[in-house]
Parts: C-alpha cells; structure tokens; sequence
C-alpha cells in the first residue's frame, strides 16, 4: 500500500485516523529537533457542501459542515491537513504527519502504515455495519 | 435589553438568565454528557443540524443540552455560533449517487436495482409505550433475527444501489429536464432569496428549514386552498453518508476531508397538465442533513409541486419566506419583548375615537393602504 498511496488518499486516511495516533506520531516526528513552522491555523471554520441533485443535475448549497485546518511547513517540506469538527490538535497532527511523509524522512514509512490500519479500520467497521443491517433487507410479497 | 421602546431591567434579567443555568446544568439528575444525546437523542440532534444549516453532532448536542430540548432554540445557537466561523472552502459537487445507504426504500417498485433495506426503523411496528425500570440489559451474544445464515456479502450494489429515477429513465417514463448549462448556486446564507428565485436557492431553503414547518406546507400544498392538486408516489428514500471533498491546496485534486449523513427522497408526480408529456412522470427532490424522513420527504414533494406552480399561485413564495424556524420563530419570539409604547399608542387612538365620537364628531377619514400593498 505505502508505493500505492496517492497525497489525496494519504490526506483522507489522516482525517479519519483518531487524535491519539496522530498526535503520538506526530510526536515522534518532532522528536529529532527538525524545524517546523504554521503557515495556516490550525483554524476551524465551514465547508459548504454543494450538492449536484440527481433530477435537473444542478447544483445548491446544502449546508455548511464543521471542519478544521492547518499548513505546516516540517523539515523543508509543506505539509496540509483538513479534518471535519474542531480538534486543532489533530489537525496540526496530521499537518506535520504530511509533511512527513512529502519530506521521506524517517518516519515517513510509519505515516503510511498508519494510514493503512486506518483503512483496514473502516473496512472492518463498515462489514459490521453491514453484517447488521443486512437482515434488515426485505422482499414485501405483492398482492394482486 | 436594548429592545426599542423600553429599558434596563438588567439585574432580573441576569437573576432570570442565573435561574435557567442554576436549574438546567445543576438539576437533581446525572449529568447528559454530548455522547449521551448524540447517542439516545440522535434524531433530536440531526434535526438541529439540519435546520441550523451547520453539520457537527457534538456542536449540535452541545446546543440542544443548553436549550433544555427545544430544537428550534437549539438551531438558533447553533446557527449563532457557525456565524461567528469562517468559510474554509466549499465542496466539490457531491454526488448523492455516492451514498453509502444504511436505509434505503422504494415504496414505488418492489423490485428496484438493489436491496429494499429497511435498516433502523420502527416504520412497520405498533407504537406501545416502554417504560423500563432502568438502564435495558445487555442484547445477548446470539445474532439479531435473520442473521443466523452467517456472514452477510456486501457488495458495491448493495452499498451504493442505482436510484429508481435512473430504472424510470432507463425505461423511458421520466421527463429529461437536465440541460447543458450549469448555474452557479444561489448563497441564502449570504443573501436572502426573494421571488422569482433560481431553483437553487428554493433547495437550499428548504434544506434548512424548520422541519414541522415544510411538513405543514406540504399538507397544505396537498389538501389546501391553493388548488394544487397532485399525486403523491415516494419513488425512494434513503439514509446514508456521503464523502465531503475539497480542493487539495497543493495539488489541485478533490481530497475527502470526512463523510458527512443526509436523508433523501425522490418523490414520483405524476404530470396532468395540458402542456405537460402526460405520458411520462417528473420528479421531486430532496435532502438534507441528517436522519430526517418527514422532512426530506416534504421537500422533495415540495420541489416537485413548486416547479409545477411555485409561480402560479403562492407557493414559491411561502417557501422562500415562510418556512426557515428561526426567521418565523424568532419573529414570534419578540412578541414577549416589552410593547408598552406600542400598545399605549393604541389605547390613545381608541381613547380618542371615542372621545370624537362623544362628541358628535364624524370619525377621520380611513386613509387608505398605499397603492400595491395588499391588505389583508
């Protein structure tokens, strides 16, 4: 997976990891003394989700959804984060974990498998989501 | 209090505003925790996002648990705070054919692409009243009903099942309304949408709106005075997440950035007019954040019937002006403020008429309404 893993994906995995994991990586990221610098935030604010509707195919503006983000630049290398909901400090943590991975420097290979047991993680979460639903699927008989 | 009219009183109203938060946060009873009512009250809090317009459950929870329940309060400091936020990015289009379902029903057809999934529902049991002792026992270890078969498969089908819309068109009985040209959404967040107004912008205030509020004007749409008679088929309703995407800032390619919940419906119209393809039928939409059936539902009802006669009569207008909670509630809500100058104003004029009327005076002339303005 490591070879395979695109910025987007790698930036998707690390807004759905937990706050601990990121923070203790990012902790050992920052460990070595390299130097790092916010260029963005962390800061919370809204995305608005805009909405193609299926019918005319034209698009509005459901809402706004709660998210944070931050810009760092770690070793020489810039790296960016942005994660639904509030936690600063996970989104900082997962800013210098981009960098890290951009950068090749040590842990870089850990950023990825990290973001590996995260997606072994929801595919395991989402097949109990379904081992629970499924027997809810129903075939109503029609009377005629 | 700054209200217009009156002032001071501030040492009740701080004694009042003590009251509420001695009372709500230090009531004789443990604590509701922001996990607790997203949890048990997950409905409550989808409906305050919803109608809010800001999507965040534990935000969302934080302000039903400070409104004592009431939704509306509740959306009301909700849409309070995301004011004070600023605007990160908007998304890229979301395609709601993304959707991974955890409900999804077609009352129209009983075998459409993909599974009929009820999900979590008590749709199709009686409503009997439990009220346990304390906290229910454990579900035992053994599968739920209907799981013994073993591992259920899941396939992409399954998840992301083809809309019924799509089985219509594929089957040529939906009228092809999508055109080449894409305009750009209209913001009711930025400015207040006003008759004639772009479809989007109808969208986006019902997907705001204050549920019990579009369920009305559904009812009414159907059953009222306005004439609007239409059939009524829910061609699909669905719960699910879909995948929230921004820009990467450093790349430029869409980045999922978290999944986010909403109900949608499509609502089936089946087209009557005289200069409409009665050989085919239309479709509604609806969406909006959140587990909220009724209110998806209305909506999608809604679009359907105000792109029928949102201009031929006042549904256009109603949608646009009447339905967002916090526009009618808190116009509601000012009327506990103090009118004394207001009203004693009133009681002058009464006074006066009758004193002219005492004396044998002809009353003043009424002056009329200015031209244009309808008095109703």
């Amino acid at each position: 997976m490591t070879n395979e893993l695109s910025r987007e994906r790698r930036c998707a995995l690390l807004a759905e990891a937990q706050r601990a994991e990121l923070m203790e990586l990012a902790d050992a990221c920052l460990a070595d003394g390299a130097q790092v610098r916010l260029l963005v935030g962390p800061e919370v604010g809204c995305v608005t989700a805009q909405v193609r509707e299926p019918v005319l195919a034209q698009r509005f503006l459901l809402g706004d959804v709660l998210a944070c983000r931050a810009e760092v630049e770690f070793a020489g290398h810039r790296g960016w984060a942005m994660r639904l909901g509030d936690d600063r400090a996970a989104v900082l943590a997962a800013a210098v974990l981009d960098a890290e991975a951009q950068s090749g420097r040590p842990l870089a290979a850990d950023v990825d498998l990290l973001c590996e047991r995260v997606a072994s993680r929801r595919e395991l979460r989402e097949s109990r989501e379904w081992a629970e639903l499924a027997p809810t699927v129903v075939e109503f008989e029609e009377l005629t | 209090m700054g209200y217009s009219g009156a002032r001071g009183g501030l040492e009740a109203i701080l004694a009042a505003e003590d009251l509420v938060r001695r009372k709500r946060d230090h009531a004789p009873a443990p604590w509701a925790s922001t996990e607790q009512i997203t949890a048990r009250f997950r409905l409550a809090v989808d409906r305050v996002m919803g109608e809010a317009g800001l999507y965040d459950e534990p935000t969302a929870a934080a302000a039903f648990r400070q409104a004592e329940g009431d939704t509306l309060e509740a959306s009301h400091l909700l849409r309070a705070q995301r004011s004070t936020l600023p605007r990160l990015a908007v998304s890229e289009p979301v395609d709601p054919d993304e959707m991974t379902v955890l409900r999804r029903i077609v009352p129209a057809f009983r075998e459409p692409d993909g599974p009929q999934l009820l999900g979590r529902t008590s749709d199709y049991t009686g409503r009997l009243l439990e009220r346990p002792e304390g906290p229910p026992q454990p579900p035992p270890e053994t599968a739920a009903p209907g799981a013994a078969a073993g591992p259920a498969e899941r396939t992409e089908a399954q998840r992301r099942p083809g809309r019924f819309l799509d089985l219509l068109r594929k089957n040529d009985l939906a009228v092809e309304g999508r055109t080449a040209d894409d305009p750009e959404p209209y913001d009711i967040t930025r400015k207040p949408a006003r008759p004639p107004a772009e479809r989007s912008a109808v969208l986006a205030a019902m997907a705001r709106a204050e549920s019990g509020a579009l369920v009305a004007l559904w009812y009414r749409s159907v059953l009222g005075p306005d004439g609007d008679v239409h059939e009524i088929t829910l061609g699909e309703l669905r719960h699910g997440r879909l995948p929230l995407r921004v820009r990467h800032p450093h790349t430029g390619n869409p980045v999922a950035v978290g999944e986010f919940r909403v109900t949608e419906a499509e609502a089936v119209e089946d087209l009557d007019g005289a200069d409409e393809d009665r050989t085919r039928f239309d479709v509604g939409y609806g969406l909006c954040f959140g587990h909220n059936e009724r209110k998806a539902i209305a909506m999608a009802n809604l679009d359907i019937a105000n792109r029928r006669f949102g201009r031929s009569g006042p549904l256009e207008q109603l949608l646009l002006l009447t339905i967002d909670g916090l526009d009618s509630g808190g116009f509601l809500e000012h009327l506990k403020l103090p009118h004394y100058v207001t009203f004693r104003s009133m009681v002058e004029r009464k006074q006066a008429m009758r004193a002219a009327a005492e004396a044998g005076e002809d009353p003043p002339a009424r002056v009329a309404e200015p031209a244009g303005k309808d008095c109703r």
